[in-house]
């Protein structure tokens, strides 16, 4: 394989390739179904976290939170007062700090703060809140404090804000439209008009020009999922982690994408198919709308294991603990798929006929 | 002598149970252009395809400059050139894009796009779109493509059906030139003048085996038969025909009684043409 081919015909379809309206749409749908989200359930538009603190000890915590322009802080005089504002949603996340919790973290102890947390308040605040919480102790002792914060949902369970709820769905159409759709359909209009033909009699190999394709699915791919988070403020503290968990659902879907355009003839049995069996890409979402949903059905589909890790990440504020047994499956599945596209390549031989 | 650029001994391929190339074997030297017939569904496009590396064969082998196709794909489809019978172009990109991405593809540092398009009669249009493009001019950037690489062996696909006179005499000239430099040229085409005209030598393909292969000279001479064709004066004071088939024993005394007998006011001699030899090997026609 040559890595100067793949780079022209790569050159060719940005320049030329992205002209064509699935290239355009690929970029513009998630971003507008995002932005209706936001706009419709109010995430666009809101302002810093609110952290409500119950300070029984004159902490020096509080004047370093005060400092911040990050947080806004609310100080409340008892535990029936704090869980209330919590529950009212007057702050996002309430915090009560023991007499001997400076003294407690500085003598090297564990800190542990209950934290209660209003059941829709989202997760991107709670997480700014907690890393915050977490940064700030480690500075004021000077170590690398073992923090544990409790958190206890004060309210309906189940009451997750739908912004929250809809971000597994929007990053799921960001990645798969164009890291499925593109190659697919840049494939398919190879085919549809035989210029397929004309390029593999030169010395390009049909695996070059199906590398190009998959690659410009994945940059798209990545680009976009990554534009979604960050217009979500949904980057939790691992962004790296999170580009890779990207990367490898990017490589599904363009994989996916050119097992369909080996196999397709034309544009309308691929929309069938993206009609029809969208929903075996897109059915995990719906244990993060509907949480009563039991997870174990998630993990029947492949794409749970992209959305669960980056759901983990940028509203569970996990990290590579809690998110590596999915990413094993999703680089096996990933390598899987690999070879029944290699194995597809080898045996079709007659794409133009 | 020269030495042979393609070299199909056994070629075989299979769709399924029908068997669309079977065990068809021939040469063509450097610098010969080999004119390719058939009637639709002969096997013509699959054998054009095992040669130019698109398809595997399924028993037998091509060799192409000396090298396996299969086993060399990439050296040899960087010494070919290949113009197909279906316009096959980017049409939303502009010649000379086409033809500079070509051009990158088989690593042509230095090329000259407006200099090709100026010689297969495309002079200023390369900034265009080719979907702006008529269907012979169309044609033209195909074949443009298909030399671009100065290529050894090049293939060419029904490279002037369906194309104005001036177009087709374009690429007839073009398909000329590139014989004086040195270029193999594996041609097919329905069009039988134009085999005629332009081939060295041919092969009839019939039902996946070649039923034919010499010069065209020599297939006149081996199948085709030779006439005289004369108007006579009719009694009616019309104008009548008369055909007298050559190289027979009859044929002195048809003669002599033709002049004796009748008032002839035009004659000429007539061959058999590709067509008519096609007819009498295999029974049907080339469509």
């Amino acid at each position: 394989m040559s890595l100067k081919r793949v780079g022209i015909l790569l050159g060719k379809e940005f320049l030329h390739g992205s002209k064509g309206y699935i290239f355009i749409f690929s970029i513009v749908a998630p971003l507008v179904i995002s932005l209706m989200v936001s706009l419709i359930f109010g995430t666009l538009f809101t302002g810093k976290p609110t952290l409500g603190v119950l300070d029984e000890g004159n902490s020096q915590l509080i004047p370093m939170i005060q400092e911040l322009d990050t947080l806004n802080i609310k100080e409340y005089n008892s535990t029936p007062e704090i869980r209330q504002a919590v529950e009212s949603g007057a702050v996002d996340v309430g915090i009560a700090l023991p007499a001997d919790f400076d003294s407690s973290v500085t003598g090297g102890g564990k800190a542990e703060i209950e934290a209660y947390t209003w059941g829709e308040s989202l997760a991107k605040d709670r997480s700014v809140i907690a890393v915050t919480i977490t940064n700030l102790i480690r500075e004021m002792t000077g170590q690398e404090s073992p923090v544990d914060i409790v958190a206890i949902t004060l309210g309906d369970e189940v009451s997750t804000p739908w912004g929250d709820r809809m971000l597994p769905v929007i990053v799921l159409v960001a990645v798969f439209l164009g890291g499925l759709m593109l190659p697919a359909t840049l494939i398919i209009n190879e085919k549809a008009k035989r210029t397929l033909e004309a390029l593999i009699v030169t010395p390009a190999s049909i695996a070059e020009v199906f590398t190009a394709k998959g690659t410009v699915g994945l940059i798209v791919s990545m680009f976009m999922g990554v534009l979604i988070l960050v217009i979500n403020q949904a980057f939790g503290s691992h962004p790296l982690l999170l580009v890779m968990v990207l990367a490898l659902g990017g490589i599904m879907a363009v994989e996916i994408g050119l097992i369909l355009g080996i196999l397709l003839k034309d544009f309308t049995a691929l929309f069938t198919v993206w009609k029809t069996a969208g929903i075996l890409i897109f059915a995990p979402v719906f244990i993060y709308m509907f949480p009563e949903i039991p997870t174990w059905i998630g993990r029947i589909f492949p794409t749970y294991y992209i959305i669960q890790p980056i759901v983990d990440i940028s509203q569970l504020g996990g990290g590579w603990p809690e998110i590596a047994v999915n990413v094993f499956v999703l680089i096996g599945l990933d390598i899987i798929l690999l070879g029944i596209v290699a194995s597809m390549l080898r045996k079709t031989q007659r794409f133009a006929t | 002598m020269a030495r042979d650029a393609i070299v199909a001994e056994e070629l075989t391929y299979r769709y399924g149970e029908l068997t669309a190339v079977d065990h068809i074997s021939f040469n063509v030297a450097e610098s010969e252009i080999l004119g390719f017939l058939g009637p639709n569904g002969a096997g013509k496009t699959t054998t054009f395809k095992m040669l130019t590396g698109q398809l595997k064969p399924k028993g037998g082998q091509a060799r192409l400059l000396g090298m396996d196709v299969m086993k060399n794909v990439e050296k040899v489809q960087g010494e070919i050139g290949v113009c197909f019978e279906t316009t096959n172009l980017y049409e939303q990109m502009s010649a000379l894009e086409n033809l500079n991405l070509f051009a990158r593809l088989f690593g042509m540092r230095s090329f000259d796009g407006n200099a090709l398009l100026e010689r297969v009669g495309l002079p200023g249009r390369g900034k265009d779109r080719v979907e702006t493009y008529s269907k012979g001019m169309k044609q033209r950037l195909m074949v443009a493509r298909a030399i671009l690489n100065r290529p050894r062996v090049l293939f060419l696909d029904e490279p002037t059906a369906g194309l104005d006179p001036t177009s087709s005499e374009t690429i007839r000239n073009i398909i000329l030139e590139e014989r004086e430099r040195g270029a193999t040229v594996f041609l097919t085409t329905h069009d039988m003048l134009e085999a005629d005209k332009l081939s060295d030598r041919v092969a009839f393909m019939n039902q996946g085996e070649i039923v034919a292969l010499d010069t065209p000279h020599q297939l006149k001479q081996q199948h085709g038969k030779r006439a005289l064709k004369a108007k006579v004066a009719g009694d009616d004071g019309g104008l009548e025909d008369r055909e007298i088939t050559l190289d027979t024993p009859e044929t002195p005394e048809a003669v002599r009684k033709l002049f004796s007998q009748e008032k002839v006011i035009t004659i000429h001699s007539e061959e058999a043409t590709l067509e008519d030899i096609f007819i009498s090997l295999t029974g049907r026609g080339l469509v």
